[in-house]
Formats: structure tokens, C-alpha cells, sequence
């Protein structure tokens, strides 16, 4: 029960109004640290998992690691620094596994970086892992007094053009239009921690940059050191709902490998600032959206496989 | 956050610096593109010209700016253009004569900067000539290009010019601008020769070759007067480095504007190698204001009710198929 409070505490924040931005963050951030104590301590003894690395030149590769403690970023950290720089994400026996996640059954691990022959997953987590950092970023960049709700982070394929997040400002804002929307993150390196908590669906995965937690769909990327160039294109309007106006915000971001010429950055970001309807991925939806204009790197050129 | 593409040149002094290692940051236009992405950018930046250009090709319709008509003393602006070639040309009575054809190429006003931002006597226009592709040049340079809605350009001159004949930024120049008969100057950076000596430097005459002279043929001789100064003056001619400079050929005759290829046809020769990039101008020389009355002021509109014909000859110019008066 104490898990579903837990969960409780951090999605019924719109309840807790009269706390201001600041202390809601080191509120959620303080049970975010209690949570990743309990789950840790569910494996009081030590004990051994063996883990198999594939990938080109890593083929039968076995390491011995803790269960419950060790991480797919505790395993590159045997191998070599290219290793620990490059790789964004894991996947075991087939599943996307966050970088920081503690492994607890033996397994097949594989790393995935942005240069492989097909970086789909890697992208799509890249993706995700952005719009997580624009709630972030939006979070942060409104002074106190006003709140911001973050409601979700839509899951958008790479193809569309821009990585969103919905919000709902505060309803003094609602006239607000930004006049200059410019890119504010930081160059500081901050991993992305991760928790599964258990709630009465199934479990929810939690992430934590900093002092911001969100909640998301699938695995992140290792850490915000990977993105190079980054910037946050617009924000529309797209309706009401029962909080205030909705609004969603868009960016646009290249991981630190793929940088690109500022002319074809300007390309993408121009693409970037059009509204981007909901689109899910499936064949035939993401097809329209092709269609037209800039393609992006050949890491993103999902167009290929469709 | 943006990086610059182009990487900085270090300076002598910052060569103790360069021994220390840093994250290489600037990288060229299509590193990480594949080749269908880079073909399809290069097709997209040509067609993005086409479209910026047919958009400025109807001055009158983007609020122009007004059109005044030519005082005596006023002067106007020039064009950049591109040093094709040689030619022969005949007048009436049979004498030859040679010409170089420049032809403007995309050439457009870029910028205009008013008296008191230039230097405080007379305003000045900014005009680039010769399209050129985005990828290879720094932001910085691109950003005026896209402040007047005109393809970045190879070659950017400062013409001075008088208040009456200011043009808008973003108006496309033609070779109509001069007419057969006119005056004009051309300035170009003249061909690189290198390390040369003082024959051919400065044209000094050197030594005999042969009665006597010991190792003596093509030196500059003495250097002074002698015992009275006892030095050699500043600015002594000796041996250096020749040419890739820029030079100015004063009062050179347009015997012919060809309109629909633009091209002039400037008498005699013009400094600069073959395709390089030269910018014209109404000539200065006092005995030739006379030739260049009443010219196209401020500038040739092509959208304008005058028709004129694809070829401008000069009236003192021979065309073939004329009778020839013997």
C-alpha cells in the first residue's frame, strides 16, 4: 500500500495547488529517493546474475554482475570508455531497458547506440527522452507563483518533425503568447534515474533528471549529456480541457554524434515549428506524414523501413 | 545550443594554445546525411533560390522605394559581375579593338546603410553578386542574405552612393544598368604572380646582358643617392610580392550590352583571371562625366513599360552585315 501512495502522492499534484512549483518539485524529488531506498533494500544479500553481451565484437562476452544493483551502465563500465560515451540504451533479451535500470535475472544484454545499422529504438527513446526534458525545462522556466501542469508527454514517432509535451499553464497565463521561444537547457550532465513502481495496474516507470520526475511510456536515454543541439520551436495553442487552456509545446533536439550544419538545423527547426497533430505509429498515419519536406539524419530516416 | 560550423583560424600567438586537446565541435554540411538526404537538401536549397528570386523579380509589388530622376552629381550604384573572356571588336572606320565581356550573374541589393551608419557624408548600398551555396559558408555571414529574402552571394562590394538613388534591398540588378557609350571603372584583385623581382615588378630596365657584367642582369642597381641621406627612402621599390591585390582600370568605353544573356562588353583588358568576380561602376575620370548623362537612374527595372532590344550596340561600333563605308 505504501507503493500506491507513493503513486498517489506524485499524480494527484494538481490537488496540491498551494504548494508552490519549487517545493512540489523537492517534494516529488524526496519521494522519488525514498522509493529508489525501498527498492533497493528488496535485495538485502548479494547476490550473483550472469549477464551475455551481444553486439559486433562483444559476442559471448560473459560478466558476472549484482543482482537488483547492477545496471546496464555498471556493465560498459567493464568494457571501455567508448562503450560507457556511446551507448544510449540497453536492451535485454529484446526489451528496451534503460541504462540506469538494475537487472535482476540473469540475461542477454545488447547496447544500442545512435550509429548502429538500424537505430529505430535508440531514436524513439531519444525522442522520448527529449520531450521528458521539455517538461523539464517548461517546469522550470516560469517563475514561481505560477503553476504548470505537465499532463503527458505524447508518444510521436520520430518522422513527425517535433518531439511534444501537453501543459495546461496557470489560468493568469492564459493570454500568454511567447515572443521569443529559445532553447534553455543546461549543458550539465544529469543522469536520468529509474524506478518501477508497482501501482494497481502494473507497473509504472518513473524517471528523475535532477529534481524533475516524470512519468513515461518507455526507457530513456542514459543521460542529457547526449544531446548536442537542442531547442524548443514553439507553442500552440490546441484547446480546453477541464484544467484551463491546453497548450502544447514542441522542440526539436539531435543527439551529441549527429550534429548538424547550421544550415540543415535551421531546415528541421523550421519543420519543427509546425503544430504536430497526433499521430500513432502505424503504417499508414505515419505514411501521410512523410510525405513532404525535411527528411532528417540517416538515424532518423524511419521512412526506410515503411 | 547551435555550434559553429566553420572552424576559427588561430593566430601565432594562440600556437601554445593549440597543444591542448578539445572536443572537435564543427563538422561539414553532410557528415552524418546519407546521400539520397544530401541530394535532396542540395535540390531543396536550389529550388528555395529560384523561388527568393522570382520573388524579388516584381519590384512593384513589395512597396518599392521611390524612384527620382538623375541630377547632375548624383551617383549611382554599380554591379558585380564576372570576367568571361576576350574579344576583338571593329569600329565603323575599321580600326580593332579589344574587349572583355563581364557578365552580371544574379546579382542583387543586399543591404543599405544610411549616411549616418556609413560614414557620415554619403549613404551606401551593398551589393552581392554570383549565387553560392549555403553549406560552406559561416551563419554569420548568412544572416544578412536572409534579412533581404536574397540567396547568399559570393562577392559583397560597397558602392557610395548619392540619397536620390537608394534602391531597396532585395532588387535584382540587370547589365542594362550601363549603356554603350558610357565610362566605366572596373575593380577586380588583380592575378597572384608571387615572389617577383624588380623587372618585372616595377619595370626597371636592369643590366646589359652581356660586355662585362659579372652576375649583374636583372638587379635593381643603386638604392640611393648616397653619402648625403645616407639611408634608402621608405617605400623604395625592391622585390616582393606581385598581384592579388586589389586594382581599379579607370575609363574603360561599354561598346556593347548584350540584355538577355547580361553582359557587357568593356574595351580593353580588366584585372583579374578568368571567372573571377570584378565590380563596376560609373566611371570618376573628369573628361568622361560628359559620356555618362542621363543614365538608367536609380537602376534598370526590368518590370518597366520600356521595351528594349537584346542587343545595345554602340554607334561608333562595326556590326557585321552592315555596308561598310569605304
Amino acid at each position: 500500500m505504501n507503493e500506491c501512495k507513493c503513486v498517489a502522492g506524485l499524480a494527484s499534484s494538481a490537488a496540491a495547488a498551494c504548494l508552490s512549483s519549487a517545493e512540489l518539485r523537492s517534494h516529488r524529488s524526496a519521494l522519488f529517493s525514498k522509493e529508489q531506498v525501498r527498492q533497493r533494500s528488496l535485495y538485502p544479500r548479494t547476490e550473483k546474475i550472469e549477464v551475455m553481451l551481444q553486439g559486433p565484437g562483444l559476442q559471448g562476452t560473459l560478466l558476472v554482475m549484482n543482482r537488483g544493483l547492477s545496471t546496464p551502465y555498471s556493465c560498459t563500465r567493464h568494457l571501455t570508455e567508448w562503450h560507457v560515451k556511446s551507448s544510449a540504451l540497453a536492451l535485454v533479451d529484446g526489451q528496451p531497458w534503460h541504462m540506469h535500470q538494475p537487472l535482476i535475472h540473469s540475461c542477454d544484454l545488447t547496447l544500442l547506440t545512435f550509429k548502429d545499422d538500424d537505430p529505430q529504438i535508440a531514436n524513439q527513446a531519444y525522442w522520448r527522452s527529449c520531450a521528458a526534458l521539455l517538461g523539464h525545462v517548461l517546469d522550470e522556466a516560469f517563475k514561481d507563483e505560477f503553476s504548470v501542469e505537465l499532463l503527458k508527454l505524447p508518444e510521436v514517432p520520430v518522422t513527425a518533425g517535433a518531439f511534444c509535451c501537453d501543459l495546461v499553464l496557470d489560468s493568469r497565463l492564459d493570454s500568454w503568447t511567447p515572443t521569443e521561444v529559445r532553447t534553455a537547457s543546461s549543458q550539465t550532465l544529469l543522469t536520468f534515474e529509474e524506478r518501477a513502481a508497482q501501482s494497481q495496474n502494473g507497473t509504472v516507470s518513473l524517471y528523475r533528471c535532477g529534481d524533475h520526475v516524470t512519468v513515461s511510456g518507455g526507457p530513456l536515454v542514459a543521460r542529457t549529456g547526449l544531446c548536442s543541439q537542442y531547442e524548443v520551436t514553439s507553442v500552440h495553442k490546441v484547446g480546453e480541457c477541464e484544467w484551463g487552456v491546453l497548450r502544447r509545446a514542441q522542440g526539436l533536439s539531435l543527439p551529441l554524434n549527429l550534429t548538424a550544419h547550421h544550415n540543415v538545423w535551421k531546415m528541421l527547426r523550421k519543420r519543427a515549428e509546425r503544430l504536430v497533430r497526433n499521430v500513432f505509429v502505424c503504417d499508414n498515419s505515419v505514411k501521410q506524414v512523410k510525405a513532404r519536406h525535411c527528411r532528417q539524419k540517416h538515424c532518423f530516416n524511419a521512412l526506410v523501413s515503411f | 545550443m547551435m555550434e559553429a560550423a566553420a572552424g576559427r583560424t588561430r593566430g601565432a600567438a594562440e600556437l601554445w594554445f593549440s597543444c591542448i586537446r578539445t572536443h572537435r565541435t564543427n563538422t561539414w554540411w553532410d557528415e552524418h546525411l546519407t546521400e539520397d538526404n544530401a541530394s535532396f537538401l542540395k535540390k531543396v536549397v536550389t529550388e528555395e533560390y529560384k523561388q527568393q528570386t522570382t520573388d524579388k523579380l516584381n519590384p512593384l509589388k513589395d512597396e518599392p522605394w521611390p524612384r527620382h530622376e538623375w541630377v547632375e552629381g548624383s551617383r549611382r550604384v554599380g554591379l558585380v559581375a564576372v570576367k568571361l573572356g576576350m574579344m576583338p571588336v571593329w569600329t565603323k572606320s575599321g580600326e580593332r579593338h579589344v574587349v572583355t565581356m563581364l557578365q552580371v550573374q544574379d546579382c542583387h541589393v543586399v543591404k543599405h546603410l544610411s549616411k549616418e551608419e556609413y560614414e557620415g557624408h554619403t549613404a551606401a548600398l551593398i551589393v552581392g553578386g554570383k549565387n553560392v551555396s549555403p553549406f560552406h559558408r559561416p551563419e554569420g555571414y548568412l544572416e544578412v542574405f536572409r534579412n533581404a529574402g536574397v540567396p547568399p552571394k559570393q562577392k559583397l562590394t560597397t558602392f557610395c552612393v548619392s540619397d536620390n538613388a537608394i534602391i531597396k534591398p532585395g532588387t535584382p540588378l540587370y547589365a542594362a544598368h550601363f549603356r554603350p557609350g558610357q565610362y566605366v571603372d572596373v575593380t577586380a584583385k588583380t592575378i597572384g604572380k608571387g615572389f617577383q623581382g624588380v623587372m618585372k615588378r616595377w619595370g626597371f630596365k636592369g643590366q646589359p646582358a652581356s660586355h662585362g657584367q659579372t652576375k649583374t642582369h636583372r638587379r635593381p642597381g643603386s638604392l640611393g643617392p648616397g653619402g648625403d641621406p645616407a639611408k634608402v627612402f621608405k617605400g623604395k621599390k625592391m622585390p616582393g610580392r606581385m598581384g592579388n591585390i586589389y586594382d581599379t582600370t579607370h575609363g574603360l568605353k561599354v561598346w556593347r550590352v548584350n540584355t538577355k544573356y547580361n553582359i557587357l562588353y568593356v574595351n580593353g583588358s580588366v584585372p583579374g583571371h578568368r571567372n573571377c568576380l570584378v565590380k563596376v561602376r560609373d566611371s570618376i575620370l573628369p573628361t568622361r562625366l560628359e559620356n555618362n548623362k542621363n543614365p538608367p537612374f536609380p537602376t534598370f527595372f526590368a518590370d518597366g513599360d520600356e521595351e528594349i532590344p537584346e542587343d545595345l550596340y554602340d554607334q561608333d561600333m562595326f556590326q557585321f552585315g552592315e555596308p561598310m563605308a569605304e
